[in-house]
């Protein structure tokens, strides 16, 4: 039970007697996110050396070293075609090039995805000495994560270029559509990050429930799977998850040369794609990656307390 | 831009335990925090305290503020909240100018990466640009006298090696604001003086300063002005002298006289100087009431002499070891003549009742202290006036004398 203000007895001053100073007011969110910008762009030296610091950890010491950044995608990318192997055995259809390429793609994605998450959300409690200890805007903690995990993905997408031009995939203009993709996956992935990495904070919770999202949330998302698959309303389902439309635009832009603004309709009249559908990711993106900012903003300067 | 420190009225809850434990209650409680404005009740809810409450204090370039004060004083949560680490629950903290705080100054090291990589990282975390940690990387690693370890990891290094490659990084610092807590004691002696020779200097610019330490005499050395703190409040303002003084008075006081009855009770305590240089001798009275009974026989009045830094005896004396009797009934007065053959610092004088047959302290009496000066110079605790003589050539062969 939260006791009402009246319960409390005001507090004074123990010497002169006089009552609790003022407050200080909270600025309004705008102000408060455009402070948090300039904090963070101050520091832009720190969140290169701390990925630096975290590339170095995740790699010298290991024995396979940079081979990881590589295996982990691989590993998502064979799961994802052992299942498309049982689908079109099922099915009865012989399984093209073009789609393993496209699960390929996406699990490069995903991976960028998870790791980031997964590193992200322990990123302040593993760094409790910082965290408690000396000032920086701790967002960079997080994002950190998030860039670090972004080199390591460059890393499985290098080997992926070399590998695509086996699959007979060309290069489309469509591949416009890549960087936006990208940033948009960035954004969610680094809101995302932030809320749970300030979330773990308070209540060690949030670490599970990120482990359940990162091990499963791939049955979720349109990964080994086209949204197509599934029927009209499983296609809807799927897309409305924020990153299926990424998830899908990424294999439709690189793989198929399909123009983003163009829809797709089956001959059974299910709408498999639409500008829409990229809209509302968008929407998604951006908003989650400024109620993240915002949120953390707002609590960072109780993490010393809480931890 | 000149740096400047200042608490307005600055008060800071805490909380005892555990805030929240369950995600039932941490969503909305996260979104409550997040988007509501603080709650408006200035008052304590249950299982909250105040750890700091109505503290203000200005520090102008060229000054230097010592907190000292017990644990749990609230020194260490002013210092938060002057680095930024935390935000006052109400009242104002403003802080103008680079920061540069030696506190923890080796919470960033990675074990894994070597010093060399460990400089780069420390040093950016506490907001050196790279540029500057370049240009200065000979400098910090002459410092810390680690070049030949420069590209072992960290976690292969000593405690000691440990700090001092904090401590180099963090002196290297070119802060307009100064805030210190604690890391006086890094190293071995060599390094300490050295640390400290680099804290002085940093202390001694046109920026405004703030010390936390237990370590007294260093607050005297640094400090201009000084606050004690007791419980999150400001017990006293003044000059360190002042406020040690109360402290170490407060300390004493807190082990309490004890109020067994006893047939010797100890009065008072009088010395005959502030100060001494090292080496000189010290003035002692002690007054005292006895009932010159039977059981006042096997009693003792002794005289222990404590460093106040670390709390460790340095000499302790009674009247039963300096073959005095005490007189019959009535007042005493014990009149004793210390020569401070120690190193500099400040020393406890306390007085006790001792029992002789159990071999206790009975009573603890009252106590004062005296602080130690310069004198010649010696490392260590103890002056043990050293006679020497440097020979050369051939006839060093021989004998010690």
């Amino acid at each position: 039970m939260t006791p009402t203000a009246l319960d409390v007895p005001e507090s004074r001053s123990p010497t002169t007697g006089a009552p609790m100073a003022p407050r200080p007011a909270r600025p309004p969110a705008l102000q408060d996110l455009w402070a948090s910008m300039r904090d963070l762009a101050g520091h832009h030296e720190l969140l290169v050396e701390l990925t630096k610091r975290d590339l170095r950890i995740r790699y010298t010491q290991a024995a396979m070293g940079v081979l990881w950044a590589v295996l982990t995608p691989l590993v998502v990318a064979l799961s994802g075609w052992m299942i498309r192997f049982g689908m079109s055995y099922l099915a009865g259809a012989p399984i093209r090039a073009p789609e393993l390429a496209g699960i390929a793609i996406k699990a490069v994605a995903w991976s960028f995805f998870t790791g980031a998450i997964s590193f992200g959300t322990l990123s302040l409690t593993a760094n409790l000495p910082l965290v408690t200890k000396v000032y920086f805007p701790r967002a960079i903690l997080p994002l950190s994560a998030v860039t670090t995990q972004m080199v390591d993905t460059a890393i499985g997408a290098a080997a992926l270029l070399v590998v695509l031009p086996l699959a007979h995939i060309g290069v489309h203009r469509t591949l416009l559509w890549v960087p936006l993709l990208l940033a948009l996956l960035v954004l969610f992935t680094s809101g995302l990050t932030l809320i749970a990495a300030a979330g773990n904070v308070f209540y060690r919770d949030a670490k599970h429930v990120i482990q359940l999202v990162t091990s499963f949330g791939i049955f979720f998302t349109p990964v080994f799977f086209d949204a197509g698959a599934f029927g009209p309303r499983g296609t809807r389902f799927l897309l409305l998850n924020p990153l299926g439309p990424v998830f899908e635009g990424l294999r439709l832009a690189i793989v198929d040369g399909h123009p983003l603004l163009v829809p797709i309709v089956n001959a059974e009249g299910t709408v498999l794609w639409s500008a829409a559908y990229l809209g509302y990711a968008a929407l998604w993106a951006v908003g989650l990656a400024f109620f993240g900012a915002l949120l953390f903003r707002r609590v960072e300067f109780s993490f010393a307390e809480y931890v | 831009m000149s740096g400047l420190i200042e608490l307005e009225r600055v008060w800071k809850k805490f909380r005892y335990g555990e805030g929240h434990g369950r995600l039932r209650d941490a969503i909305p409680a996260l979104v409550r925090r997040a988007l509501r404005r603080p709650d408006p009740d200035a008052g304590l809810h249950r299982g909250e305290f105040w750890a700091l409450q109505d503290l203000s204090f200005t520090v102008r370039p060229g000054q230097a503020l010592g907190l000292i004060g017990p644990n749990g004083a609230g020194k260490s949560t002013a210092l938060k909240l002057l680095c930024g680490i935390m935000r006052p629950t109400a009242g104002r903290c403003t802080v103008r100018g680079r920061v540069g705080a030696l506190i923890e100054v080796a919470a960033g090291f990675h074990p894994d990466l070597t010093g060399r990589e460990n400089i780069y990282l420390q040093g950016t975390i506490m907001g050196m640009p790279r540029r500057e940690i370049t240009g200065k990387f000979d400098e910090i690693v002459d410092f810390s006298g680690l070049a030949p370890f420069l590209e072992t990891p960290v976690k292969r290094y000593s405690s000691g090696m440990h700090a001092r490659l904090g401590f180099a990084i963090a002196a290297h610092l070119e802060p307009e604001v100064l805030l210190i807590d604690e890391v006086l004691a890094v190293g071995d002696a060599a390094f300490q003086e050295k640390a400290f020779g680099r804290i002085t200097e940093l202390v001694q610019q046109d920026i405004p300063v703030v010390v936390v330490s237990h370590q007294l005499d260093a607050i005297t050395t640094l400090c201009t002005r000084a606050l004690l703190l007791d419980q999150g409040q400001v017990a006293l303002a003044g000059t360190p002298q002042e406020c040690i003084t109360a402290y170490l008075h407060g300390v004493t006081a807190a082990h309490g006289p004890g109020s067994g009855d006893s047939p010797v009770r100890i009065l008072g305590i009088h010395l005959g100087r502030a100060a001494v240089e090292s080496g000189q001798r010290l003035g002692v009275e002690l007054t005292g009431v006895t009932d010159g009974g039977p059981a006042a026989d096997r009693l003792s009045v002794r005289v222990r002499v404590r460093l106040a830094q670390t709390g460790e005896t340095v000499f302790e004396t009674g009247t039963t070891q300096l073959g005095l009797a005490l007189p019959g009934a009535g007042e005493f007065a014990l009149q004793l003549e210390l020569q401070m053959n120690v190193a500099r610092g400040i020393y406890l004088v306390e007085s006790a009742v001792w029992d002789r047959l159990h071999g206790r302290q009975l009573l603890r009496g009252p106590s004062s202290y005296v602080e130690v000066r310069g004198g010649p110079p010696f490392e260590g605790l103890v002056q043990m006036h050293p006679r020497a003589r440097l020979l050369s050539g051939s006839s060093t062969a021989g004998h010690v004398p």
